[in-house]
């Protein structure tokens, strides 16, 4: 079947390009993604990019400035399909851990002082939902390969790719490691949604929450657990917001609301 | 009036992007911009444990990943009165040699070389260079791999942590790490022949300032607590602040560095033009073959100079490996001796040193500051767009060359814009 190529374009917002970069170092199937489609912007990788129309946008990176702002609208306006890629553009990344707390100008202030910027009008980083409708999530920081190549083929054929609805503690099960919560270390994997292969408590570290919350969590349960092994409630409420900001603190609310 | 303006900077990490404002035949301004959105980090690592620090910092950038959490381990380690063992110090010295020739082999293969042989990616250059862009992906690969089993993960792995590891790669994988480095530093050879027989323009050439870190052992090497400076200068990393005097300038997210006023570059470059003598094996006869006076006023060296430190890079991961391997025990983290204390760290990025500055207060960060290699490169990168532009209008040049010439400047410095962007900017 002789399909018409797709035209693709990746683009980078506010965060470390680790998601971008982790397609660029899928060397062996780097070539095939560029023989794949039409790639019509990826500043990062060439210098030929152009604003066409797209079938796919994969976007990377939280909002950090009205002009980021405009360009992820501008973006959603000339694709089919737009994919978040990434934890800072799902959930906004580290940047937007204390998203919701009301600090941002007065953190501002303390970094840039009463300068402002000539060039951008910064705003607190957000998640790009917040300013456009997104199709799929692609969570991880930074996104791993494999997950993100399986989500590719499927949006090239016009398909949707399934994601399994678990934790980190399954894939940490499969790989037969002892659980690091009952050796009494803040360990964020029930809460964590899977992806990458259970790598910290693999390693014998505690997984940080990196894949951003699993639908469905427990969190009461593990926040309660945690608390039970001697944590004090602001050292579990910053590990909750590390990786995810607001993602697991809206359900902590509602708990410590009735606390 | 003409106004020349690059944006977005392509083939560089983050947002960035390039100004030259011409009237008639002065130039009214050359600018590096950098509009990388803010994250403000510094305040983020605030109140936050030692490992929850480090799991922070290494997100500043996806290239530099490792070398933000080794110098924020050399960091939090002093002030916390941490002393790793040598073990440690190996597998730390071989995770950060994988980022070197990883970032490197990107920059100089994939980003800096389609500049020179006239394509727009690396990707487009398959056609006809297909042997050198296998090649040098192969290259990026084994990199990847070593940066993915030291650390955890290709991308931000957690594995090197406060006061060791959690997990130490077997010894079989690291035999075939020391076997494929030798294998691929033949290639690299090449690639880094194939980069010294590259065209350097000389129009622009200027003298500058040369710092990198002092690895104290007379050695070549990538970490130490000292800076050494091509004025024969050597400081006290705890001094960093008297080196690199950072400023605000209103075009840029990441602030302007200055060295007794004075623009200066980090990187590779400087690193080979401050301890070049001391290279030994292949990357000492690259050194001989290549090295001139012209590197020190010129930064498309800075290509050279990265080609024959993924040379030395190859050669030194199987005295590395052999090194780990004479340790049998596989040594547990070392815990704090202290919760309060201070604490500079300093490492060679990639691009240059990298200072990490904590204050620790009951065992949390207290305060933090970053200094960034690509802040300390803009100034002097700006110089060099500055004289080439100058230069350039004495000759009529049409605004397409300018461009050019301002771009391929930029991007031998390999600039790495998400790193730089966390810093202080006032209106000027």
């Amino acid at each position: 079947m002789n399909r018409e190529k797709k035209s693709v374009g990746l683009y980078g917002f506010t965060g470390c390009n680790g998601d971008q970069l982790t397609i660029i170092h899928s060397a062996d199937k780097l070539l095939d993604f560029f023989e794949s489609a039409h790639i019509k912007s990826f500043s990062l990788a060439k210098s030929d990019n152009d604003d066409s129309e797209l079938d796919i946008a994969l976007v990377e990176g939280s909002i950090s400035n009205q002009e980021q702002a405009e360009h992820v609208k501008e973006i959603r306006k000339r694709t089919q399909l737009l994919v978040a890629i990434g934890n800072c553009s799902c959930y906004g990344g580290i940047q937007a851990m204390d998203l919701g707390t009301k600090g941002w100008d007065r953190r501002f202030q303390k970094v840039y002082g009463d300068g402002f910027l000539k060039l951008r009008t910064p705003i607190e980083s957000k998640p790009i939902d917040v300013f456009v409708s997104v199709d799929f999530y692609l969570p991880g920081c930074p996104i791993d390969a494999d997950q993100f190549f399986f989500c590719y083929a499927h949006f090239l054929q016009d398909n949707t790719p399934v994601f399994p609805d678990y934790p980190v503690c399954a894939e940490c099960r499969w790989r037969e490691n002892d659980c690091l919560l009952l050796k009494g270390i803040l360990c964020l994997g029930p809460l964590t949604a899977a992806g990458c292969g259970a790598r910290c408590p693999s390693n014998n570290l505690p997984c940080v929450g990196c894949w951003g919350p699993m639908k469905e969590a427990n969190v009461g349960s593990e926040f309660h657990l945690l608390k039970e092994k001697g944590f004090s409630v602001e050292e579990i409420k910053r590990r909750f917001r590390i990786h995810t900001g607001s993602g697991m603190m809206k359900p902590l609310k509602k708990i410590l609301g009735v606390l | 009036m003409r106004e020349i303006v690059v944006e977005p900077l392509s083939r560089v990490e983050g947002e960035g992007g390039i100004t030259v404002q011409i009237d008639g035949k002065r130039i009214k301004d050359v600018r590096f911009d950098i509009f990388e959105g803010t994250r403000l980090i510094e305040t983020l690592v605030v109140g936050k444990s030692p490992v929850e620090d480090v799991s922070i910092v290494c997100r500043i950038c996806a290239i530099c990943t490792l070398s933000h959490r080794y110098a924020a381990l050399r960091g939090l380690e002093k002030a916390l009165g941490i002393e790793v063992p040598p073990k440690v110090q190996w597998l730390r010295s071989l995770m950060h040699l994988g980022e070197c020739l990883e970032s490197h082999s990107l920059h100089v293969f994939v980003l800096a070389l389609p500049d020179f042989l006239g394509y727009p990616s690396a990707i487009a250059m398959v056609d006809k260079y297909r042997e050198e862009v296998m090649q040098a992906m192969a290259l990026k690969k084994y990199a990847n791999r070593v940066m993915e089993v030291t650390s955890g993960r290709m991308i931000h792995g957690e594995n090197p942590t406060v006061g060791g590891f959690g997990r130490y790669p077997d010894k079989e994988t690291l035999l075939d790490f020391q076997k494929q480095a030798k294998d691929l530093v033949l290639f690299a050879e090449h690639g880094a022949d194939l980069v010294a027989g590259l065209e350097i323009p000389s129009f622009f050439e200027e003298d500058t300032v040369f710092m990198c870190c002092e690895p104290g052992d007379s050695g070549y090497g990538l970490v130490g607590d000292h800076i050494r400076i091509s004025d024969g200068e050597v400081v006290k990393v705890e001094k960093y602040k008297k080196l690199t005097n950072e400023k605000f300038v209103s075009h840029s997210t990441a602030k302007h560095c200055l060295y007794k006023g004075k623009p200066y570059t980090v990187g590779a470059l400087a690193r080979v033009n401050n301890l070049g003598d001391r290279l030994k094996g292949r990357a000492g006869t690259l050194y001989k073959k290549y090295w001139s006076e012209r590197w020190l006023r010129n930064p498309f060296y800075n290509n050279l100079a990265q080609a024959v430190e993924v040379v030395w890079a190859l050669e030194q991961i199987p005295r590395i490996v052999d090194n780990i391997l004479k340790e049998n025990e596989d040594p547990k983290i070392v815990e704090p001796t202290q919760k309060d204390g201070e604490g500079v760290g300093a490492v060679e990025a990639p691009r240059g040193t990298l200072y990490h500055h904590y204050k620790m207060k009951d065992g949390l960060v207290a305060d933090a500051n970053f200094v960034i290699p690509t802040g300390q490169n803009l100034e002097d990168c700006e110089k060099y767009m500055r004289k080439a532009v100058e230069e350039l209008l004495k000759r009529d040049s049409d605004d397409e060359t300018i461009r050019l010439q301002c771009e391929m400047i930029a991007r031998a410095y390999d600039p790495c814009i998400s790193c730089s962007t966390h810093m202080v900017m006032i209106e000027r």
